[in-house]
C-alpha cells in the first residue's frame, strides 16, 4: 500500500517536474551552443590575421534595416578605387585593394549551388583571408589585370560540383558566364559560416566588374593588411586620414565611410549570440513557469493528502517556520532534480547539435550553475503559496482530517 | 505554591460555527498534580475532546487560565505553543499517527528534530525510549510490520522521549482489541509508577477505571472529580 503510493508519488512527480526538465535543458543546450558558435567565430577571426582590416561605406554594430538607413548614411559615397588607392599610399599599411562579395551560384554540367559569396578580389586573396591551396594555383598578376575569367574555387564547393573529377581546367558558369577553374582553396579550419552565407571561391576583381551584376552600394570594399609590427588602432587612424583627405572632408563633420575591425566583427557577433541566447531563455522560462505551476498543483496536493502529518508534526512542537520549510525544500528537492536532469539533457542535445556542425566547445561552467540555481528558485517560488497553506493549518483541524 | 502541574480556573471555550455559538466548555476549574494518573470522560459532545485539546495546547480557551508547569499558556502565539508542546506535552492519539515512510526508530525521533538536538544524541534518546517500552529489537521497522499494539507503544515512546511534564492520550485504546488495550493500560500504569503524570481522555469506563482518579465532563461542566479504588489502594 505504502509503495504503492510512493511508486504513484514518483510518476506524479516525474510528470510534474517535466516543464523544469524541458525548461532547463532547453537554455543548458542553446548556452552550449551559442558557446560553440562564439568559440568557432572567434577562432576564425583570429586565424584570418590580426592585420587585417575593411573599408565598407557603412558598418552598423547593431541590425538595421537597409531600406530604411538615416539619411546621413544614404548620402556616402560608394567606395572608390581612388579611395583605394589613397589607403595604399598610407605608410602604415602593407597592402589596399578594393574588393567585392558578389552573391552568384556556380554551376557544373547540371550541379548547382546554392546562392554563395565569391570574392572578387587579386592575387593576394590567400595572404589576406588566410587558408590553403590544395591544388593548382592563384591568378596571376596578368589574368588579374586583364580581368580573365578564372576561378579559384573553395574545396567544399568544388567536391560538391565536381565529385571525384579533377575540377582544374573545368569550366563553371556564373550568371551563365563561363570561369575556368585555375585552383582548389581551403578555408582556414576554424571558418564558421551560416548557411546561405558560405564562400565559394575568388575570381580577380575585374573579371567580376566586367562579367557578373551585383550592387556598387553595398558589395564594395577595401580589404586592408596594416604594415607588420604597426598596431592596427595606428593603422586605423592613419587610414581614416587618409579618406577623409581624399573625400575633401572638412574637419568636425562626420565619417563618410566605417571601418571594420575584428574588435567590432567580435562584438558584433557576441551581441548577436547574447539576444540569441537571451530569446531562447525567454522561450524556455515559459517551461519554466508551466513547471513551476505544476510544481505548485502537486505540492497543493500533496498538502492536503498529508494534512494528518502535518498536523501531528505541529502537535508534536512544529513552528510554522519548520512546516513552511518542510514543504520548501520538498519543493526545492522536486525542480532541483529536474534542473539537473535537464542539464544532463540539454548537455547531450548540444553535444549532438555540435556533432551535426563539427564543432567543439566547452560547456561554460556558469550555465550549470545558473541553471541549478534557477531550479531550486522556482521549486522556494513556486513552493511558497501550498508550503504556506500547510504552515498556517490549525492543528486541531489537520489532526481531525480523515 | 501547591505543586499542581495543571491548574486551569473557569475555562471556557466558545466555537462559532456559521450563525451558531457553540459552547464547549462553560467554564472549568481542575487542578492536575504531579505525577496523577487522570482519566477525563464523558459523553460525545460533553466538551472532553475540547478538553484535550486546550490541555495539549492546540486550542486556546476563549476565557480563563491555563496554568502548564508554572506558565500562563491561555494566550500564547501558535508558535510559542509550539514550543510549549513540544518540550512539556507528549501526546498518545486513538490511530497513532506514526509517519507511514519512517522507521520506528525515525518516529520516536520527530520529537527531538523540533527540539533541536543533534542527530547522534537524538539516535541515543530514541532508542532509550524504545527500550523502555519493549520495543528494542523493533526500531528499524516500520509502521506497517508492525502490529497495533507496537504501534502505539512506538507512539507512546515518540510521546516520552523529550520527557514531558504531562503524557496526554487521546482515546490511546480505541483502536485495539481488548487484549493489546490491557498491555497498553499496562504500559501506562508502569510509566505512572515510574513518576510520570498520565492525562488519558476516553469514553471507555474499563479503561478510565485503569486511573487513579477520574474526571467526568457533562454539557462543557465537571459533573464529577473522584478517586478510584486503585488510589486508595
Amino acid at each position: 500500500m505504502a509503495a504503492a503510493s510512493l511508486r504513484t508519488n514518483k510518476l506524479r512527480s516525474a510528470l510534474t517536474i517535466l516543464g523544469v526538465v524541458i525548461g532547463v535543458a532547453t537554455v543548458m543546450a542553446v548556452a552550449s551552443i551559442v558557446q560553440g558558435i562564439r568559440s568557432q567565430i572567434f577562432n576564425a577571426i583570429e586565424v584570418a590575421g590580426p592585420q587585417v582590416f575593411y573599408v565598407i561605406r557603412f558598418f552598423s554594430s547593431v541590425p538595421l534595416n537597409p531600406d530604411r538607413l538615416p539619411y546621413e548614411v544614404r548620402i556616402r559615397p560608394i567606395v572608390s578605387p581612388e579611395d583605394a588607392v589613397a589607403v595604399r599610399r598610407v605608410p602604415q599599411v602593407s597592402y589596399a585593394a578594393l574588393w567585392a562579395q558578389v552573391n552568384v551560384r556556380l554551376e557544373y554540367e547540371g550541379e548547382r549551388t546554392q546562392m554563395m559569396i565569391v570574392y572578387a578580389a587579386d592575387d593576394r586573396f590567400m595572404e589576406i583571408v588566410g587558408g590553403t591551396l590544395l591544388s593548382g594555383r592563384l591568378f596571376t598578376r596578368g589574368e588579374q589585370a586583364a580581368g580573365d575569367r578564372v576561378i579559384v574555387l573553395e574545396s567544399d564547393v568544388a567536391r560538391h560540383l565536381f565529385g571525384r573529377v579533377d575540377p582544374i581546367g573545368e569550366v563553371v558558369r556564373a550568371n551563365g558566364k563561363a570561369f575556368r577553374v585555375i585552383g582548389v582553396y581551403q578555408q582556414p579550419e576554424n571558418i564558421f559560416q551560416p548557411p546561405g552565407q558560405a564562400m565559394a571561391g575568388a575570381i580577380p576583381y575585374p573579371a567580376a566588374r566586367e562579367n557578373l551584376h551585383y550592387d556598387e552600394t553595398n558589395a564594395l570594399f577595401i580589404a586592408v593588411k596594416a604594415r607588420t609590427g604597426v598596431p592596427v588602432p595606428e593603422a586605423r587612424d592613419a587610414v581614416t586620414v587618409a579618406l577623409r583627405r581624399v573625400r575633401n572632408l572638412r574637419p568636425g563633420t562626420p565619417n563618410t565611410f566605417d571601418l571594420m575591425t575584428q574588435d567590432q566583427i567580435l562584438d558584433v557577433v557576441g551581441k548577436f549570440t547574447t539576444y540569441f541566447f537571451v530569446a531562447m531563455v525567454a522561450l524556455s522560462s515559459v517551461a519554466l513557469l508551466v513547471g513551476g505551476i505544476g510544481v505548485m498543483a502537486i505540492m497543493m496536493v500533496s498538502v492536503t493528502d498529508r494534512t494528518r502529518e502535518i498536523g501531528l508534526r505541529k502537535a508534536l512542537g512544529a513552528t510554522r517556520r519548520e512546516v513552511l520549510w518542510q514543504f520548501l525544500v520538498e519543493a526545492a528537492t522536486l525542480t532541483l532534480a529536474g534542473g539537473l536532469l535537464g542539464i544532463v539533457l540539454g548537455l547531450l542535445a548540444g553535444e549532438a547539435v555540435k556533432a551535426v556542425f563539427g564543432f567543439h566547445s566547452a560547456v561554460p561552467l556558469w550555465s550549470a550553475v545558473l541553471a541549478t540555481v534557477v531550479s531550486i528558485g522556482i521549486g522556494l517560488i513556486f513552493g511558497l503559496v501550498p508550503a504556506n497553506r500547510a504552515a498556517r493549518m490549525d492543528p486541531v483541524e489537520a489532526l481531525r482530517h480523515e | 505554591m501547591s505543586d499542581g502541574i495543571i491548574r486551569i480556573r473557569d475555562l471556557a471555550r466558545r466555537y462559532v460555527m456559521g450563525q451558531e455559538t457553540v459552547q464547549a466548555l462553560r467554564g472549568v476549574s481542575l487542578e492536575i498534580r504531579r505525577n496523577e494518573y487522570v482519566a477525563i470522560m464523558g459523553p460525545s459532545g460533553s466538551g472532553k475532546s475540547t478538553m484535550m485539546n486546550v490541555l495539549g495546547c492546540l486550542d486556546t480557551p476563549t476565557s480563563g487560565e491555563y496554568w502548564l508547569n508554572g506558565h500562563e499558556v491561555s494566550r500564547l502565539s501558535d508558535d510559542a505553543l509550539a514550543r510549549v508542546r513540544n518540550k512539556e506535552i507528549g501526546f498518545v492519539f486513538q490511530t497513532f499517527n506514526l509517519l507511514p515512510r519512517a522507521s520506528a526508530l525515525s518516529n520516536v525521533e520527530l520529537p527531538l528534530v523540533y527540539a533541536g538536538m543533534r542527530t547522534r544524541e537524538r539516535r541515543e534518546r530514541a532508542a532509550a525510549a524504545l527500550e523502555r517500552v519493549g520495543l528494542a529489537n523493533r526500531m528499524d521497522h516500520r509502521p506497517n510490520e508492525l502490529s497495533g499494539g507496537q504501534r502505539q507503544r512506538v507512539a507512546i515512546a515518540r510521546a516520552l522521549v523529550n520527557q514531558p511534564s504531562i503524557l496526554l492520550a487521546d482515546e490511546p485504546t480505541g483502536n485495539l482489541d481488548s487484549v493489546t488495550s490491557e498491555e497498553i493500560m499496562r504500559t501506562f500504569a508502569e510509566l505512572h509508577g515510574q513518576g510520570q503524570t498520565v492525562v488519558m481522555v476516553t469514553h471507555e469506563p474499563d479503561i478510565a477505571a485503569h486511573a487513579a482518579r477520574v474526571v467526568v465532563l457533562r454539557d462543557g461542566r465537571v459533573e464529577s472529580d473522584r478517586s478510584t479504588e486503585r488510589a486508595a489502594a
